[in-house]
This record gives C-alpha cells, sequence and structure tokens, in this order.
C-alpha cells in the first residue's frame, strides 16, 4: 500500500470539474414522444474547476445547497466517477484508476443508503464485510470491541438490519465502513433524519476515532452542529465553485455582521405596544419578526445600530418577560453565502 | 480465483442465511416453483399424446430434449433474478455506486447478490426426465457421456447467463425498468424444442444471433446419438454442430463482458 510521507497531503485535488450532458425532458406524452427523437443538450457543469488539499487526521466540513455539487464531488473522490478534468491522488492512488486498490483504503457512509445487509442480523453483514476486505480474525476482534465500546453496538448485533432504528443503524453503518481501519473516511450527510441524541453519539465516535486512529474525515452535511461540533475546516460549494475553503472561526468572523435580539412578551396584552415599537424601529430600517406566539426577534447590523439603544427602545415600547442576544445563527451566514452576497469578504480563501 | 472461491462461498452462505430467516416464504417459493415447472412439463406431455411424432422425433426424444434443457436453464435460474432486477435495483435506485466502492469486481456482485436456491429442483427433474427417457430409448450411459452432459449443461448456462447479462447491461445506457428480458426469454422456450421444426430464419437466429439452441438442441442431439451408437434418425444432420458448443459459450460470454465493461465506463463518466 502506497502511504504518502507525512509532510504532503493525504488528498490533493487540482482543477477538477466534472461536466454532464443532459438534455431538456418535454412534459407529457407527446414530449416524451418528441424526447426520443429530438433532444436539445446542454452541458451542466455539476463540478467546475476546484483545487483543494486536506491532511491527513484533518476533518473537515463540506458544505452547499442541494446540487451544488457536494455528491459529484465525493463520488469523484471515492472513484466512482471519472473527472471530465483536473486531477486527483488521495491516499497516493488515482480513485478511478486504481479503483480496486483504492477502495480498500477509504470508507465510505452513505448517510441515505445502508450497505448492509437488510434481513439478516448486523453481524453477519460485518463477518461478510472482513471477508471482502480481508480483515485477519484479530484485528476484526479488536475492532468489533472498540466499535462495541464507544458506539454500543453490542446490544443489537444480533438484531437485523431492518429492525434497527435509523439511529442504530447509522451506527452500524459508519462500524462497517471503518472495519478495515481505512486512514480516510467520505461521509455523505451522516446525520440525516437523526434524533439529537442519535446525532450526538455519531459525533463523539467520529472525534473518537479521529483521535485514535488519526483518520481523515471528509463529510457533507445539511446540519451545520455537526461542522461546529466537528471541524474546524469548512469548504463551501455552490453551482460546481468553491467559495469558501479556511477555517469556520474565520468565516464566523469575517461575515458576522448581524446579530439577532430575541425577546417574550411578558403576556399577550403587550403585543398592543408593538405598533409603537414598529414606528420607532422604522428609523433604522428595522422590523420585529415574530417567532411564535409571544417571541418575537429583531435581526439588525451591529455596526450601524448600537445594541443598548436598541433594547432602550424595545423596554420603552413593551413589557417583556425575556431577553437574548445572539449572533447570527451559522445557517443564516451561510445561506447569505448561497444567495451570493458577501462574497467579496471571503473570496480570498485562507489556505 | 482461490479469494473469489472463498467469496462466492460467503455471499452464497449470506443468502442461505437470508432465505432461512423467512421460512414460509422459502417454502411458498418452492413449491410454486416446482408447481411451475410441472405445469409446462404437464403441457408438453399432453401435446405428444396428441402427436406421436415431430419432424421426425419420437416422443422419447423430445422428451430428452426437454429435460435436458432444465438442466442450464435451472443452473441459470439460480442467477437470474439477479440480471432481471439489474437497471430497476442497480441503476435507477443507485445501488451501483456501493458495487464501485468495494474491492471486489462489479460483476461478480452483482452476478452473486442473490440465488434462487429453489430453481436447483429444475435441475434434478430434468435429469430425472433424461433418465427416464433414456431408459425408453435404450440408450447406454459410460462415463464419457456423463462428463459430456456435465459440460453441456454448463455450457449451456454460461449461454444463457451472458445472453441475459447482455441484455441487463442495456440499463447502463437507458434507464429502462420493464428492460429487454421477457421477449428473450419467450425466445428462450424456443430451444426446448427440435430446431428443425421451426423455419430456416428461427433456426439460423437460435443458433448464431442468440445461440439459445447451443444451450439445449446441440448438445441434446449429440447426446442422444452417442449414446444410441451408430443408427441415423432426424436430428443425425445436427451432430456436427456440438462440438462447437464450449466455443460458442465463451464467444457469448466475452461479448457479454466485454458490453459489461463498456457499460461500467460509461457508468463512471456519467453517473446515471
Amino acid at each position: 500500500m502506497a502511504l504518502p510521507m507525512p509532510s504532503e497531503p493525504l488528498i490533493t485535488v487540482r482543477e477538477l470539474s466534472k461536466h454532464f450532458r443532459t438534455f431538456r425532458r418535454r412534459e407529457g406524452i407527446w414530449g416524451g414522444l418528441q424526447n426520443l427523437f429530438v433532444r436539445d443538450y446542454h452541458t451542466v457543469r455539476a463540478v467546475d474547476n476546484i483545487s483543494f488539499s486536506i491532511e491527513r487526521g484533518e476533518m473537515v466540513g463540506y458544505i452547499g445547497p442541494n446540487g451544488a455539487g457536494k455528491s459529484t464531488s465525493i463520488k469523484m473522490l471515492t472513484g466512482i466517477l471519472v473527472p471530465t478534468e483536473g486531477e486527483i491522488l488521495s491516499n497516493g492512488f488515482v480513485p478511478w484508476r486504481q479503483r480496486a486498490a483504492y477502495v480498500k483504503t477509504i470508507g465510505v457512509v452513505f448517510g441515505q443508503r445502508t450497505q448492509l445487509w437488510w434481513d439478516i442480523a448486523v453481524i453477519e453483514s460485518f463477518k461478510l464485510l472482513r471477508r471482502i476486505y480481508d480483515v485477519s480474525q484479530r484485528d476484526f476482534d479488536e475492532r468489533m470491541e472498540l466499535f462495541g465500546q464507544v458506539l454500543g453496538l453490542g446490544d443489537y448485533l444480533h438484531t437485523p438490519v431492518r429492525k434497527l432504528s435509523l439511529g442504530e443503524r447509522m451506527r452500524c453503518d459508519l462500524a462497517a465502513a471503518l472495519l478495515h481501519n481505512p486512514p480516510l473516511l467520505f461521509l455523505d450527510e451522516p446525520t440525516i433524519g437523526l434524533d439529537v441524541v442519535a446525532k450526538d453519539h455519531i459525533r463523539q465516535f467520529l472525534r473518537a476515532i479521529n483521535e485514535r486512529y488519526q483518520t481523515t474525515v471528509l463529510l457533507t452535511t445539511h446540519d451545520l452542529d455537526d461542522i461546529e461540533e466537528l471541524c474546524r475546516r469548512i469548504m463551501i460549494i455552490d453551482h460546481g465553485r468553491l467559495l469558501y475553503d479556511g477555517p469556520l472561526a474565520l468565516l464566523k468572523q469575517k461575515l458576522l455582521r448581524t446579530k439577532q435580539v430575541k425577546f417574550a412578551l411578558r403576556d399577550s396584552e403587550q403585543a398592543a405596544g408593538l405598533g409603537a415599537l414598529e414606528r420607532a424601529l422604522a428609523t433604522n430600517a428595522l422590523k420585529p419578526e415574530p417567532v411564535d406566539e409571544l417571541t418575537y426577534r429583531i435581526l439588525f447590523d451591529r455596526s450601524r445600530v448600537s445594541t443598548a439603544e436598541l433594547i432602550r427602545q424595545i423596554l420603552a415600547a413593551v413589557e417583556v418577560r425575556d431577553l437574548l442576544i445572539e449572533d447570527e445563527p451559522i445557517e443564516e451566514i451561510v445561506k447569505r453565502i448561497y444567495a451570493g452576497e458577501a462574497l467579496q469578504e471571503v473570496s480570498a480563501p485562507a489556505s | 480465483m482461490r479469494r473469489h472461491l472463498i467469496l462466492l462461498l460467503a455471499y452464497f452462505a449470506q443468502y442461505a442465511k437470508v432465505r432461512v430467516s423467512y421460512r414460509a416464504d422459502f417454502l411458498i417459493g418452492l413449491a410454486t416453483s416446482v408447481a411451475a415447472t410441472a405445469f409446462s412439463f404437464g403441457f408438453v406431455l399432453v401435446l405428444f399424446s396428441r402427436v406421436p411424432q415431430l419432424a421426425g422425433w419420437r416422443f422419447e426424444q423430445v422428451l430428452f430434449l426437454y429435460g435436458f434443457s432444465l438442466v442450464p436453464f435451472g443452473l441459470f435460474n439460480v442467477l437470474s433474478l439477479n440480471l432481471y432486477d439489474f437497471g430497476n435495483n442497480y441503476i435507477v435506485e443507485g445501488k451501483f455506486d456501493r458495487v464501485l466502492l468495494r474491492p471486489v469486481g462489479s460483476l461478480f456482485q452483482v452476478l452473486f447478490e442473490t440465488f434462487r436456491i429453489e430453481s436447483f429442483h429444475e435441475v434434478a427433474l430434468g435429469l430425472l426426465v433424461v433418465a427416464w427417457a433414456s431408459r425408453r430409448l435404450g440408450l447406454h450411459w459410460t462415463a464419457r457421456e456423463i462428463l459430456l452432459l456435465a459440460g453441456f449443461g454448463l455450457c449451456g448456462s454460461v449461454i444463457y447467463v451472458s445472453v441475459f447479462l447482455g441484455l441487463s447491461t442495456v440499463s447502463f445506457w437507458f434507464e429502462d425498468r420493464i428492460g429487454l428480458h421477457p421477449p428473450a426469454w419467450n425466445l428462450l422456450a424456443f430451444g426446448r424444442y427440435p430446431l428443425s421444426i421451426y423455419s430456416s430464419f428461427i433456426q439460423f437466429l437460435l443458433s448464431w444471433i442468440i445461440p439459445f439452441g447451443f444451450a439445449t438442441f446441440y448438445p441434446s442431439v449429440r447426446l442422444l446419438a452417442s449414446a444410441t451408437r451408430g443408427g441415423t434418425w432426424a436430428g443425425t444432420a445436427f451432430t456436427r454442430y456440438a462440438p462447437l458448443v464450449p466455443a460458442v459459450a465463451a464467444a457469448t460470454l466475452g461479448v457479454a463482458l466485454l458490453v459489461w465493461n463498456q457499460g461500467v465506463r460509461r457508468y463512471s463518466s456519467t453517473g446515471t
């Protein structure tokens, strides 16, 4: 197995692109018939000239809206898809050219799809995977013990996969992907559909694996809590282009302009005072937005509006039971980036 | 090779565990499958109670052909389900991604995903019919002919698997849910009767385009002739094609593998 030297990155991606040729599907029966004969093709740049590198032991969050090119990138990085242009060197392999050797050195989890055998006990899937990946019995036993400790698999190893809850199944899928102890792990939405407890379990496990084996992790997600809890580094992709690649903290620091004040009215009678508040705020072009029945929030730009002044205005108009000042949630920042705003500010990606 | 043999056993064991975990399902599947074979066999019996001769073939000879055809057919059916569902299962639902992520050949994983174990009964029934017809015809079996029968049976199943594999591979280009299997499936039944009853077009088609004739008809003629020791009949003219059986099986498999590899290449450039 070709192991890269510790000094060089584990993954190097250079000017990677993937173009698909698709055609517009016409609607209806007549349209369907037309589709058979006449197709107006156009090229979609699913991934458009992206470059990055990832060091051994890093955990990197890879985010972007649906259709941004995340899955296509992951598929190229895992050797499923051949790029249209550009190069990938991962774990010392060119993924699509040396696929059989390469896939032995990576683990892949698709959150939406299990790789376990649906109808039989979990342990049977693990046993077959042990053969597929040529894992020795000793290594297998050792890892099963670790997974048992950290993931708590022991309780349902003998349950058929179809009877597991989503959270349990995801833990099993993670274990399955790590059975051959790959130095590199790709996770495509590993926490999708999980409850808070299950998500926390998965995150703890990933941290443990990363610490113990120096496993490098690249994960895509729509849940930014995953990123905040696991990744120091974040890559944002949209329309096939890499919009940001750098520390999460830097992104926050640069883009965090907006804060929010959240307040809860003492009771429903206080709603009468909202009109006055709205008028007072209008001079600064601010507006209270309802969150739920008695709770409202005001988003404001901290460089233009003083927090103290704003609070004074609120308290003058209505009686509140509770008041909270927060930074803008990371979701909002990302939404702004997707919307094309604030790009200039991050246009010089940190290395 | 050895690794793949061990893996094949492991895959088979895995599947057996699945089937055993649904015992009722397995028993019902076995029962319906046996019934289906019995009905189609009964049809042949009824037919020949009216028609004692068919293009110079005696009833027992046709029965021999029919019985032998069940041997490659049964072997093929153990795997056929994987090919039948391939487009839907792997391409439309995207399971093929997972196949490409495992360090085992893609065709191996698809072909041995599940096994229709109950189809082995077709092989058993076929051998019974062959034995019965042989007795009625007074055929003399030596070790050589038994080996020949086993070899022909294997080659025949390779031809079936290859043809249907080739048809399944179309799913790499078109996301078809119905597939090209049903028409080919109908054609397959043609090979259970003497080729000489068909028009020359169908004879050509079944020999050189979709070579089902080489899976059933030509081997049967050879087995009947060798076991008869001399004596000519309507089938004698066809015995000279029998030596081609392994070559035709290899060629069909070669074409299927070629198309398969092209399909996989196409998949990894388009992802559909």
